[in-house]
């Protein structure tokens, strides 16, 4: 038997989404890295919406009324409201959704469907996003900050002969430590931004350099 | 010891060796007053050099001016703080090396300094250390570097590849063309009537000011983190600005012609302005943190 393609696993992934998996599919993703990538961000995102699951979403009543308004002028469905042409079981909704022709009413739930998938999509994969910006960047500075921390303590008590000099070195650090965290929390509260980013690296950079003359002048200073 | 008193003290030697009967004694005290006296605080050495010498120049502490002249000889004047202290001054080849060395391990930081006055053909080349004091240069048109801790560094008519980079001194530079790279933790860095086609300044504290032409392709990034960015630009400038100041303000007088694709990331974070004015020949960026940024037409 051949090998699944890509297409057809495309094609068969909502049905995947919804748990059911073939032995071709699985053995599709094992070697399409591509594919396997697409799973792994459904995933996430399947995850990520499952988070959110506390807040049932409940489509607003005014949304129903206008559904309905505009399924009426379109005449699509009618007021039936006359109470001896109806069951007397069945409440408005009931008669409501009886009433509605069966093509309209597959259309409106299919752009209920879209509507709510688009509005949840969009803050879930922001999530996403924003949590492996954050990751990144953290797997990028957290070794540095803690050479740089050892660095630091190795000398905690830098002293060179010209006094001016050590002050004006001790100073600077303090404030290249205080740039740091700043920046830190700034990447913190918006991972994605680009440029808070880059001044953090920076912030490191700095301080990496400010070390390596504190170092090359304390050894000199022995 | 001064070099006047120097002088005299000879003097003195040379009447007493007529004194016939004095003969004697006086050749022992001079002997003993020219074995006491220390080599002059104040040296003055020349090298004769070729087109684009090098001039290297190490010291702790001090003042430095370096002027160009017409000669084709490099002269350093050196002055000693102490005699703890000494210069060495000495070619290889067409590069002079100048430094200042400790000669005893129990110096007084009062004591480790010296001051020169250098004169060099105007297209040397400068490698400068100096940690504190001051670091004056003036209508030297060659490459220099210049690294300082505390130093203060003052430049005048320069016109080639400039690199600066301090810790906490200031920056200021006057008539400057050629190309530009400044650095600085919490330096100010002053760069009036330039007249680069690249300048690249940076510090995180301190404030910047640009004044001068913006050449046509030219590059002008000019970027802190707190502090002010000013830049001031004449209606007859041409050139293509990003402002971005991620906490801050932007301010701005020149009327800029919106870019077809703003980049509209920057407008996401931070408050931005992306625009050409006349015909964006020149490429200006600055970027601050929470700094103010100015863009202000100049007088």
């Amino acid at each position: 038997m051949a090998p699944m393609t890509c297409k057809n696993f495309l094609n068969g992934l909502p049905l995947r989404t919804e748990g059911t998996s073939s032995r071709d599919a699985e053995a599709h993703i094992r070697n399409c890295p591509s594919c396997r990538n697409i799973t792994e961000d459904l995933n996430a995102i399947h995850s990520a919406a499952r988070s959110w699951g506390g807040e049932e979403l409940e489509p607003p009543a005014h949304l129903w009324t206008s559904l309905r308004s505009q399924l009426e002028r379109e005449g699509l469905i009618r007021d039936e409201r006359d109470p001896q042409l109806e069951p007397s079981n069945s409440g408005w909704f009931g008669r409501w959704f009886a009433g509605l022709p069966r093509p309209a009413l597959a259309g409106g739930y299919l752009v209920l469907l879209i509507a709510v998938a688009f509005g949840f999509s969009r803050p879930v994969n922001r999530q996403v996003n924003e949590a492996r910006w954050l990751e990144g960047t953290q797997v990028s500075t957290s070794p540095l900050s803690a050479q740089l921390t050892a660095e630091q303590d190795s000398f905690a008590s830098f002293n060179n002969s010209n006094p001016v000099v050590t002050a004006s070195l001790n100073k600077n650090l303090a404030i290249v430590d205080n740039y740091i965290a700043l920046c830190e929390k700034s990447v913190q509260e918006e991972p994605q931004n680009e440029v808070a980013r880059d001044y953090l690296y920076e912030a490191y950079q700095q301080k990496a350099d400010l070390l390596a003359q504190m170092t090359e002048r304390g050894e000199n200073n022995r | 010891m001064s070099a006047s008193h120097f002088v005299r003290e000879r003097l003195v030697c040379n009447s007493s060796w007529k004194a016939a009967g004095l003969l004697v004694p006086g050749l022992l005290i001079c002997g003993i007053a020219s074995a006491a006296t220390p080599q002059p605080r104040r040296q003055e050495q020349h090298f004769k050099v070729q087109t684009h010498p090098v001039v290297t120049l190490h010291n702790p502490n001090g003042t430095i001016t370096v002027k160009a002249w017409t000669k084709a000889e490099v002269m350093v004047i050196s002055n000693r703080a102490s005699d703890d202290v000494e210069v060495d001054a000495e070619q290889m080849g067409n590069r002079v090396d100048v430094s200042t060395h400790a000669t005893s391990d129990n110096v007084a930081p009062e004591d480790m300094r010296a001051d020169y006055q250098i004169n060099v053909p105007e297209d040397a080349e400068l490698q400068i250390h100096n940690d504190s004091g001051e670091v004056n240069v003036a209508n030297v048109l060659g490459d220099m570097n210049v690294e300082t801790v505390a130093a203060a560094v003052d430049l005048e008519d320069s016109a080639g590849y400039v690199t600066i980079k301090t810790v906490g001194g200031s920056f200021q530079c006057t008539r400057c063309a050629g190309k530009l790279e400044v650095s600085s933790i919490s330096g100010n860095l002053r760069l009036t009537d330039i007249h680069s086609y690249h300048v690249h300044a940076q510090t995180s504290t301190g404030n910047i000011l640009f004044s001068g032409e913006f050449l046509p392709n030219g590059l002008y990034r000019l970027k802190n983190y707190s502090g002010v960015i000013e830049v001031r630009f004449s209606p007859a400038d041409s050139f293509d600005l990003s402002a971005t100041s991620l906490k801050g303000k932007v301010i701005n007088e020149a009327t800029l012609t919106p870019k077809a694709h703003q980049q509209h990331f920057y407008n996401r974070f931070g408050n931005s302005l992306i625009g050409t004015f006349n015909a964006g020949r020149a490429k200006v960026e600055l970027t601050s943190f929470d700094g103010t940024i100015n863009i202000l037409k100049r007088d």
